[in-house]
Parts: structure tokens; C-alpha cells; sequence
């Protein structure tokens, strides 16, 4: 399923602008050492995290997009480094678990 | 059986994980910097006295550490100097890794390779086969057309406390709620 599909349909709010990739799988950490060792490429993170240090891992392992809940919202230079990249970034005021059934509702794994 | 390693066509996965501590050190004499990496529950806090240095206690971030093992001649690349990994931003006009950055365009993403010793007094950096070999595992995996990451030792930084970069490893997690 594309992101827009996916952001449409959990009432995600765009933070940025960026390809419309299509997502491969989910993956849920707030730490940037848990990410580069298991998370996948095109994968959409769920995060709390709103660091820096994020965006570089995400980068490294090619995640697709960032969804930051609880009304979490990333800095401005976060980002730019984001859009240098090519990650997209998403927000939600749902809370990891909230976000994350609406995810498998829509029969994502 | 895989195929021999002279020949093989590297599949690379992490192996050995570990979770623990970078813990960094300074040399108020020198202007060194030296890292190790701990598994103790709480990072080690020490200043101690080695040869010419005297190093104290500057910081400490919770990070991962691994090696690289082929999948299909099960070929180990150990990463024991690797202390961790920096996305380099840096601009400096004398810095080799901004220009490897500037010459590599858009598509590409340069990070650090961070050593144990910055000061590289020994001669010493992440070796060429262990650069060879993270740059093939991260390369592998990526999905985007036209993305690219390159990975270069920090002997390539301009200057440790000058170079800019993000490293990767788990700080600000306190600010996170």
C-alpha cells in the first residue's frame, strides 16, 4: 500500500513533502541502535523519537517514512534533513498502539 | 557448504549484536579522543593515566555493535574498532570526507566510520576490508533508485571535534516524553 493510501486512511498529517513509496512492512522504536540492526528498507517507522540521530538511521536502512505519534513534531532542521534524504515524515496525535491497529486494520503486517 | 571466499560474491548480515554503552574519553593533554564500547548494565565513569595520556570521562550514549557475516561462504568481517557510525554533514572546505560528499552528489549519503582513537596516533583506523564490507551491507539492501550510501573511515575526517556529523546512537531518549 502507498503512503498516501496509508495516510488517508489513519488521518495522518503530512509534515513534508516526499515520494509516495510503497510501504513494505512496520517497524516501532524510539532508538536509533534497534533501528540500523533490525529494521527494513521501505519499512514506515513508528517512532516517539523526534532526535536527529533518528533521521540518520533511518536513512541508513532506507525507511520510507516516519510517522511521529502522540503529537510529537520534529524540529525544522529534522526536517530538512528529511527532505535532503528523501524520507517522509508523518504526524498523528493517536498513541503507538492506537496507531499501529489502525495499521493492521488496513491489513498491513 | 558455501563458496570459497576468494570468489564469493559477499551476501552480507549483522551478526554478533551487541547493546551496551559508547563511552568517550578525552585527553585534556593531547586533544585526543578515544571510545570504547561496554556491556555493563551502568557506562563505566573512569579517568586513569596511560602513557602520555590522561583521560577523563567526557560521555556517554547507549549504542549497538556488530560484525558481518556472509550468508553464503559465511565469511566474518570483525568491526572491533568500529565504535559507531556518523552521517556526515560537514561542509568544511578542508575536510576529505565534504568533498567526497560534494563530488558523490545528491543521491548519496556519506557516513563515518568512527574508530576507537581519533588521534590515529597509532597509524590506525577501521580497516579497508571492514569499509569494503559495510558499504556492500548497506548498499545491498536499499530500495530507492539512484540512493547510495558510502561509508569512509573517520582518518578521513578533517578533525574530530571540528568534522560535523550525526552519530548514531541513542541520545536525547530522555526528551522524548
Amino acid at each position: 500500500m502507498k503512503i498516501s493510501e496509508i495516510a488517508k486512511k489513519t488521518g495522518l498529517k503530512a509534515i513534508n513533502e516526499s515520494e509516495d513509496k510503497v510501504i513494505e512492512g512496520v517497524y516501532i522504536s524510539d532508538m536509533a541502535s534497534d533501528i540500523i540492526t533490525n529494521a527494513k528498507a521501505n519499512v514506515l517507522l513508528i517512532t516517539l523519537q523526534t532526535h536527529k540521530t533518528l533521521i540518520a538511521a533511518a536513512n541508513l536502512i532506507d525507511v520510507a517514512a516516519i510517522v511521529f505519534v502522540k503529537g510529537k513534531k520534529p524540529g525544522n532542521d529534522i526536517i530538512e534533513l528529511a527532505n535532503k534524504v528523501g524520507i517522509a515524515l508523518f504526524g498523528t496525535e493517536d498513541d503507538t498502539w492506537t496507531f499501529a491497529s489502525k495499521l493492521t486494520r488496513l491489513g498491513i503486517q | 557448504m558455501g563458496e570459497g571466499m576468494g570468489t564469493c560474491n559477499h551476501k552480507w548480515e549483522m551478526t554478533d549484536i551487541l547493546y551496551g554503552y559508547l563511552v568517550v574519553e578525552g585527553c585534556p593533554r593531547c586533544g585526543g579522543r578515544a571510545s570504547f564500547f561496554s556491556t555493563e548494565p551502568v557506562a563505566p565513569i573512569d579517568e586513569y593515566k596511560e602513557g602520555d595520556h590522561f583521560w577523563i570521562y567526557l560521555g556517554s550514549s547507549q549504542a549497538t555493535k556488530f560484525n558481518l557475516k556472509c550468508t553464503k561462504c559465511d565469511d566474518v568481517v570483525h568491526l572491533d574498532d568500529l565504535m559507531g557510525l556518523m552521517m556526515s554533514t560537514c561542509e568544511e572546505p578542508q575536510c576529505e570526507v565534504a568533498n567526497i560528499a560534494k563530488s558523490e552528489g545528491k543521491g548519496t549519503s556519506v557516513y563515518v566510520a568512527l574508530c576507537a582513537n581519533s588521534t590515529h596516533f597509532s597509524g590506525k583506523c577501521i580497516s579497508a576490508k571492514g569499509i569494503d564490507a559495510l558499504n556492500k551491507y548497506f548498499n545491498q539492501n536499499i530500495k530507492t533508485p539512484g540512493k547510495k550510501i558510502l561509508v569512509v573511515p573517520c582518518s578521513k575526517c578533517c578533525d574530530i571535534d571540528i568534522c560535523k556529523g550525526i552519530v548514531i546512537a541513542d541520545v536525547g531518549l530522555t526528551d522524548i516524553y
